[in-house]
């Protein structure tokens, strides 16, 4: 375990070793974390904790107060649209699709508005937006993410 | 009227949105140049009497904040872009920075010579994943034309994370600090104590758009548009049950009905094909009611006169299908969970609020919905807690829009 847990730090270190270690890099030094890991587990923000030398009660309550980085599985993320302007574009049956396609490495969030209205309904794969979506372009973007 | 183009780019407009020629084709280049020559005193002045006002909201005078935060004091000052956008039908300032990102960030750095700053931060929303990357290219070629780097003003983009609370100021400063994005309570005001407590200015990216174009032509070409109270272009975006949305750029003053049917912007609405209300601004905007859409153009002193404002500049369109209880409940859970929780009137009040709307209370409690909504207002620290009740009380102001289905 202790072995692991070390090379865990290793490696989050070596991810976040051009940064400067000050509080104004926190949020920065979080996103690395998150783009490769797709999570911030407790082991990976103490390892953040401990790289910039920030007590982990404070890394821990910047993290858990920004929705983009609840993500607990891992898994690719999908966060489909369901506020009113996409709600009235028919949002419920593309969180179907996504639902009913799962493979083992998406998970489907639901999202405040995406800021994408005017091509409602949207959804957002954390990479690139799918605009005015159908359950098909669900469909094959859950595909294409468990083949990848 | 038709639709302008200035803060967006003419149709004609050929030039890669980030490239060196796109400055030159738009004027930025030559804006840069003669701002960047200027002393900052006269760069205030020629904001001010352009009469440019905040488009993220308040719609605060441009130049008096430029203003204050230039003759505060401190060795150290900063400027910041807002374009975490994260406000319910809001996507103006998304199209801006994917149609002309050069355009915000020249003003960003006309902003940072006028106010003394030597570091510049652009915060958009972690979901702009796209646009953050186009606009990361464009600061590469205000680079290679050295109006960006040690010599100029270094420009730092800032990714947030999924809080529609850290579009607010003072919390978008704590978020690039590095601490939990909780809103300050004010004063101080940023123009004072900002980042790191040093004097800073922040404005919206469509505030700086303006900006840009100011100094690519002069103020008589600037003031051109626009009414007595407020001079230039807004743009708004159009959303829900009409033919074309997207966001169009309309002078100030233009009636909210041509804005819906003109061809070449609303194009009518659409879905039932009969307006039953519209909602304008945002999650913390104003229902009108078809007549007042008919009666009042796009301005502050019209619009302030049935009680609403154009916030975000969202106009988000319901045909007479759409229950508007569904909506302000879904808005009342947006707000209960986007509370940061730091005071109490808006932490329970917002929780409050929802369970009154899950439980189909809107006309039922209408005396307790009001006085709440005024403590709401009265007591909270920051525009989210005071503004959340705003749009559900609008209704309970306009009983017409009670749905009877
Ligand atoms: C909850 C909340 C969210 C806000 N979000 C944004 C935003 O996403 N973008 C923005 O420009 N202003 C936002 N504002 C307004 C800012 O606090 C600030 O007034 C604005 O950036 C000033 O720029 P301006 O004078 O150019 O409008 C928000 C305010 C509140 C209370
Ligand atoms: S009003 Fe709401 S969002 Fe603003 S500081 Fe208070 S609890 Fe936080
Ligand atoms: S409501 Fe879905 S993108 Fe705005």
């Amino acid at each position: 375990m202790d072995v692991q847990k070390s090379a865990m730090e290793t490696t989050v270190a070596a991810r976040l070793n051009d940064l400067v270690r000050e509080r104004g890099q926190l949020l920065p030094a979080l996103w690395r974390v998150m783009e490769e890991y797709r999570q911030l587990s407790p082991e990976l923000l103490e390892a953040v904790s401990l790289f910039m030398d920030i007590p982990y009660a404070e890394v821990y309550g910047v993290a858990s107060f920004y929705a983009l980085f609840e993500n607990a599985s891992g898994n690719t993320p999908m966060y489909v649209c369901t506020d009113v302007m996409c709600a009235l574009q028919g949002a419920e049956s593309l969180k179907e699709a996504a639902k009913a396609n799962l493979g083992t490495k998406v998970t489907v969030h639901e999202s405040a508005c995406l800021g994408q209205c005017d091509y409602a309904p949207a959804v957002w794969s954390g990479s690139h937006v799918l605009r005015r979506a159908t359950a098909d372009d669900v469909t094959a973007a859950v595909e294409a993410i468990t083949h990848e | 009227m038709n639709e302008v183009r200035r803060l967006l780019p003419g149709k004609q407009t050929s030039s890669s949105p980030i490239s060196k020629e796109r400055l030159v084709e738009r004027g930025f280049d030559r804006a840069l140049d003669y701002a960047l020559a200027l002393e900052p005193e006269e760069i205030i002045s020629t904001v001010t009497k352009s009469g440019i006002k905040g488009r993220g909201g308040a719609a605060f005078p441009t130049g008096v904040k430029w203003s204050s935060v230039s003759k505060a004091e401190g060795s150290v000052k900063y400027v910041v872009m807002n374009a975490d956008e994260s406000e319910l039908g809001t996507f103006k300032d998304r199209v801006l920075l994917e149609e002309d990102p050069l355009g915000a960030l020249v003003g960003l750095v006309i902003g940072a010579h006028a106010v003394g700053a030597k570091k510049a931060y652009c915060y958009i929303r972690g979901e702009y994943r796209e646009v953050e990357q186009t606009l990361a290219r464009a600061i590469e070629t205000l680079r290679h034309g050295g109006w960006v780097g040690p010599h100029g003003v270094e420009i730092e983009i800032r990714r947030g994370a999924g809080a529609y609370i850290a579009g607010e100021e003072t919390a978008l400063f704590n978020s690039i600090e590095g601490k939990r994005p909780e809103p300050r309570v004010k004063p101080p005001f940023p123009t004072t104590k900002g980042l790191w407590a040093s004097p800073t200015l922040i404005q919206n990216v469509e505030t700086l758009a303006n900006v840009a174009i100011l100094f690519a032509h002069d103020l008589h070409w600037f003031t051109a548009y626009g009414t007595q109270d407020t001079v230039g272009t807004k743009l708004v975006g159009l959303s829900g049950h009409i033919r074309r949305p997207g966001v169009y750029e309309v002078p100030f003053g233009t009636p909210m009905q041509e804005i819906l049917d003109a061809p070449e912007l609303g194009g009518t609405v659409s879905g039932s094909g009969r307006l039953g209300a519209v909602l304008l601004g945002g999650a913390a905007g104003t229902f009108l009611t078809p007549q007042e859409v008919k009666n009042t153009v796009l301005d502050y002193p019209s619009l302030g006169a049935i009680g609403a404002s154009i916030g975000s500049g969202a106009i988000m369109v319901f045909d007479d299908t759409v229950n508007l209880e569904w909506v302000v409940t879904k808005l009342a859970r947006f707000f209960a969970e986007e509370s940061c929780g730091q005071c109490v009137p808006c932490r329970i009040g917002t929780k409050r609020i929802l369970e009154m709307m899950e439980t189909g209370e809107l006309w039922t409690r209408t005396s307790d919905l009001r006085a709440l909504g005024q403590a709401m207002k009265d007591a909270s620290i920051c525009g989210l807690g005071q503004t959340a009740p705003v749009a559900l009380l609008s209704i309970l102001e306009r009983p017409e829009l009670r749905h009877h289905a």
